[in-house]
């Protein structure tokens, strides 16, 4: 009988649920679907331990449409909406079960992205003068002027050859002048400096799928994707991204490439 | 008789009409001539811009290690002026405030990417370190400043002549009125020439019988600097008037002002000549003319008699008279208040250290230019006022000048037998030095004199390489392992004994120095103590077309045949090529091309080059690393280990290396931050019988011990390890290379 109750109770709540999602898709303020990367990630032992984050409600999501509106959302405290998959369906009010739900991301990893937080007293003068620096030429970028931001950030790695994150934003500021190969190749080197920085590694594969998004390698590009938000499931480059290769699906011409 | 006297006459009238109307031809002819010159220069190019050539900026960063008597040097190359008392105006610095305090006034300038405004800071020292940097006006602690490049050299044919051009509008009324009022104060009421003005310099100077005074107004100034030399007589003035009435005729009184403005030669700076009013504000008073005083606007005009005799520089009492005179006279036109007079003649005179540009770096001038003449003919290059930015450090050229030079000083006197009796085929060498992380080239000296010998052995001379290249064997043997299935690492333990390697037909048989054989050795020791035998073993193991392809990988360019004795280094290659290889390794696998030439802006400041940094991942890092611990061992155990005698001790990597028949000696060497290579031998047969232990590495260490005295010391990091994502491909790229802890040797033949 309590079972009875209970199943009755969840459809209600689906019921209302798909009602619910409808409307807001409608208004085009819906709630967006969990990602769900293709492959399963396997054990993250080698990663350290996720930095404490807003907890994440997980209410039962249902997917959108393909073709729906997706909403800029705060990545960090909420879950990445699903990127295209192959078995992706297109139902609206299907709710999926627990058995063909994807396998849990590890939360979004604490945001590691200042980098004047990281000068400390015990900072060298090279590395503290760098990260400074470096955080200038992040300003400039953002400001829109990435030949400004190149000088200023190709002294930051003369200063200290150590600071991977002046690779980092070198790759960045290449990427944003258009050259993706040369941004292609200031992430390898940042990568191989930044490894043990998950946050970070997160960022550079999604910029390098940027950068192949950019040169058409539109799987390479997912594949990309999906690696960041395996290594921080807020990676918020990656989950737009996704979500803007869900929107505008790659043609079967532009996905060979 | 009548009609004889009557032939005559008309002949003598035919004769005259002839002359008559020869002459009235010829005169309008020359006029034609005279009138085609005007309005060629008037309307076509009127100047040459010399392109100027920049070394790197000078970066200050709290923190930065930092010698003050450096910061002063530095400074009186780029023209600031000591002081006793707090810098008041750009260009002044004073050092005696404070110990370990310097103040300096900034000079404006303009970089590819930034307009630096001239602003006085305030730099605390503690010990060598950058303790502080502050914003004098407002007590604003700053991270950085930066110091304006050091300009290197100009490139002009026969006269440097340093000008901006400015419209009539951007200079002040006063500027204009002061200069008419002592040059030729009826400029706007005559046509090109005075007879007014004439008559009062002819009065004036047959009162006193002397040249006190000339005729000449603007025009005829400006036509003579246009077309003439500066000789005053007869047959030099009458085109002069001729073409200044033409002139007067053609353009307007604002046209000609406008030219004459920026015409006017105003002084002397080594060999550039300083013309037009803009660029004498600068030089006289470091900004710009908006800005000058009544003062300082006096003094300027003042100077057009004659710029060098009166200029604040050298002659200060000539150049305060004259200013006072200006003065006075504006003060009688009433173009200035009492009050503005009185306040004038309390200005102190400018002051800079007279710095001559002294075409310093030449063998690395002479290479810039030769990368340039790929995108800018001659022509461009001598006469469009390019700014052109390099990575050269002046104080490492010199340095690196210095090493050179006395380094085979020190030779010849160790060694008699390497002296020779002519300059021609005397002991030469040669150094460049390189930023491994960005590939910018900051030294370059291409032979012991220039000026005898402009031959870039930097660059232009291909030799053997001798044991430099056996980094390269090793490397491939870390890479992919032997044909054998060996898997090396630095304690595999292999070969050093006598051994014939048979290829094609033919027989190669390697021989270690002085005939010593070592057995079982590992390949760290192999390496450290540069063993051709063993190297030849494993060479042999690897496969010599897969040792080209790391060295070809690595930055060596020049064509490397496959054979045998490529391990030995017998293939010809560059020092710059050997330098670029190298900085691969000491950038964590990440090669760079050789930056000499950063931007390239014109005269209006439009940036027409960049060349940015460019590195490709083409070693995995963690190979890199590996290579790096091992040559770090030869200079802390094997060929290289009297670097550390000689009192260098910082963290460092390096290899040496001597041909076999001893003719050329090497040393390559880098900390993480700096690399040299160093060359020592003949440009002829002759051999120094020298290795490069012996040769070049002391050349190198004395370099190095200087260039890197004002930096952190830092070791060799390895790349940090990635986390396990599952599907996650560690390593550099998508190049599946293996995780592994870096300080482990690489015991996996992987490579990318």
């Amino acid at each position: 009988m309590l079972k009875k109750t209970a199943r009755k109770f969840i459809a209600s709540r689906e019921i209302l649920g798909s009602v619910a999602v409808l409307v807001l898709a409608m208004f085009g303020c819906a709630p967006q679907p969990p990602y769900r990367p293709p492959a399963p990630p396997v054990s993250t032992a080698r990663v350290p331990p996720a930095p404490v984050a807003p907890p994440v409600k997980e209410s039962p999501r249902p997917t959108l449409p393909q073709d729906s509106k997706i909403r800029e959302q705060d990545v960090r405290t909420k879950v990445p909406p699903t990127p295209p998959t192959p078995n992706t369906t297109t139902e609206s009010t299907r709710q999926p079960s627990a058995s063909e739900s994807a396998p849990v991301l590890p939360p979004p990893l604490a945001d590691d992205s200042s980098l004047l937080a990281k000068i400390t007293p015990g900072t060298s003068p090279q590395r503290a003068a760098s990260l400074r620096l470096t955080d200038e030429g992040r300003k400039i970028l953002d400001a829109g002027d990435p030949s400004k931001a190149l000088s200023r950030l190709e002294k930051t790695i003369v200063i200290d050859s150590t600071n991977a994150y002046g690779y980092f934003y070198l790759a960045k500021a290449q990427y944003r002048m258009g050259r993706y190969k040369e941004s292609l190749n200031f992430l390898d080197i940042a990568e191989s400096r930044l490894g043990a920085e998950p946050f970070w590694l997160a960022e550079i594969h999604a910029l390098r799928g940027e950068n192949y998004r950019a040169q058409g390698q539109l799987q390479r590009a997912e594949a990309s994707y999906n690696q960041a938000l395996r290594l921080n499931s807020g990676n918020r480059t990656a989950v737009d991204a996704l979500a803007r290769m869900q929107a505008d699906p790659p043609t079967s011409q532009s996905a060979i490439k | 008789m009548i009609k004889s006297k009557l032939r005559i006459l008309s002949l003598s009238l035919v004769a005259l009409l002839v002359i008559t109307s020869s002459g009235l031809v010829f005169g309008a002819w020359y006029l034609k001539q005279l009138e085609d010159k005007v309005v060629e220069k008037f309307e076509g190019r009127k100047w040459v811009f010399p392109s100027k050539i920049y070394a790197d900026s000078y970066f200050l960063y709290v923190g930065a290690n930092l010698r003050s008597q450096d910061l002063v040097e530095k400074l009186h190359r780029l023209g600031y002026y000591e002081t006793q008392s707090a810098p008041k105006v750009k260009g002044e610095f004073r050092t005696a405030a404070k110990p370990g305090q310097i103040e300096i006034y900034l000079h404006d300038f303009d970089s590819p990417t930034d307009q630096f405004k001239g602003v006085p800071i305030r730099i605390a020292l503690q010990g060598n370190v950058i303790a502080k940097i502050e914003d004098s006006l407002d007590g604003k602690e700053l991270t950085y400043t930066e110091l304006e490049p050091e300009l290197i050299t100009g490139l002009y044919e026969r006269i440097w002549q340093e000008r901006k051009v400015v419209k009539l509008a951007e200079v002040p009324p006063l500027v204009i009125k002061t200069i008419l009022a002592v040059e030729d104060e009826r400029f706007f009421h005559h046509y090109g020439i005075d007879p007014i003005g004439i008559l009062r310099a002819m009065w004036v100077n047959l009162r006193t019988r002397s040249w006190q005074q000339g005729g000449s107004t603007l025009t005829q100034q400006l036509v003579k600097n246009f077309f003439l030399s500066d000789e005053r007589t007869m047959s030099r003035k009458i085109p002069e008037a001729a073409m200044a009435v033409i002139a007067e005729r053609k353009y307007s009184k604002q046209t000609i002002l406008e030219n004459y403005l920026n015409e006017i030669y105003l002084g002397q700076r080594g060999s550039q000549g300083i013309f037009g009013v803009w660029e004498a504000a600068q030089f006289y008073f470091s900004k710009p003319l908006t800005d000058l005083t009544v003062g300082e606007t006096a003094l300027l005009a003042g100077l057009i008699r004659a710029p060098n005799r009166l200029s604040p520089y050298r002659s200060p009492d000539a150049a305060i008279k004259r200013r006072n005179v200006v003065l006075a006279k504006l003060l009688d036109d009433r173009i200035i208040s009492r009050k503005q007079f009185d306040a004038a003649l309390r200005e102190q005179l400018p002051r800079r250290s007279l710095v001559k540009v002294t075409n310093e770096g030449p063998f690395y001038v002479d290479y810039l230019r030769r990368e340039l003449e790929d995108n800018y003919s001659n022509s461009v290059l001598t006469k469009e006022g390019l700014r052109i930015f390099s990575s050269l450090d002046l104080q490492m050229q010199r340095m690196a000048e210095r090493a050179l030079v006395e380094g085979l000083k020190k030779l010849e006197a160790a060694h008699p037998a390497l002296r020779r009796k002519t300059d021609e085929d005397s002991l030469e060498g040669a150094i460049v030095v390189l930023r491994p992380q960005t590939g910018e080239i900051k030294a370059m000296v291409g032979g012991r004199n220039y000026g005898k010998s402009q031959f870039n052995r930097v660059f232009q001379a291909k030799r053997q390489p001798g044991s430099v290249f056996k980094p390269f064997v090793y490397l491939a043997a870390l890479m992919h392992g032997g044909q054998s299935g060996t898997i090396y690492s630095p304690d595999t333990v292999i070969n050093d004994s006598q051994f014939t390697w048979s290829y094609d037909g033919q027989e190669w048989q390697p021989h270690n120095y002085n005939n010593e054989y070592f057995g079982a050795v590992t390949v760290r020791r192999a390496l450290e103590n540069s063993l051709n035998s063993a190297t030849s073993r494993v060479a042999q193991d690897v496969g010599i077309r897969r040792v080209r392809d790391v060295a070809h990988r690595l930055g060596i360019q020049s064509p490397l045949p496959a054979v045998p004795a490529l391990a030995l280094g017998a293939a010809e290659v560059t020092p710059l090529e050997v330098a670029v290889a190298f900085a691969t390794l000491a950038n964590s696998g990440a090669r760079t091309r050789p930056l000499a030439v950063k931007q390239v802006m014109d005269k209006d400041s439009k940036i027409l080059e960049r060349r940015d940094v460019r590195p490709e991942q083409v070693i995995n890092p963690q190979l890199a690393y590996a290579m790096n611990q091992l040559l770090k061992g030869v200079l802390d155990r094997g060929t290289a280990a009297a670097a550390r005698r000689m009192g260098f001790t910082r963290p460092a990597a390096g290899k040496t290396g001597t041909t076999n028949d001893y003719k050329d000696a090497w040393f390559v060497g880098y900390t993480p931050d700096l690399l040299a290579v160093v060359w020592v031998g003949f440009d002829g047969p002759a051999k120094i019988g020298l290795s490069g232990a012996e040769a070049a590495l002391p050349i190198w260490t004395e370099f190095m011990k200087n260039a890197t005295a004002s930096m952190p010391v830092i070791d060799f990091i390895g790349p940090a390890l990635p986390p396990q994502t599952g599907d996650s491909k560690c390593g550099p790229g998508e190049t599946g290379e293996p995780c592994a802890d870096p300080t482990v040797p690489i015991k996996a033949s992987s490579g990318t």
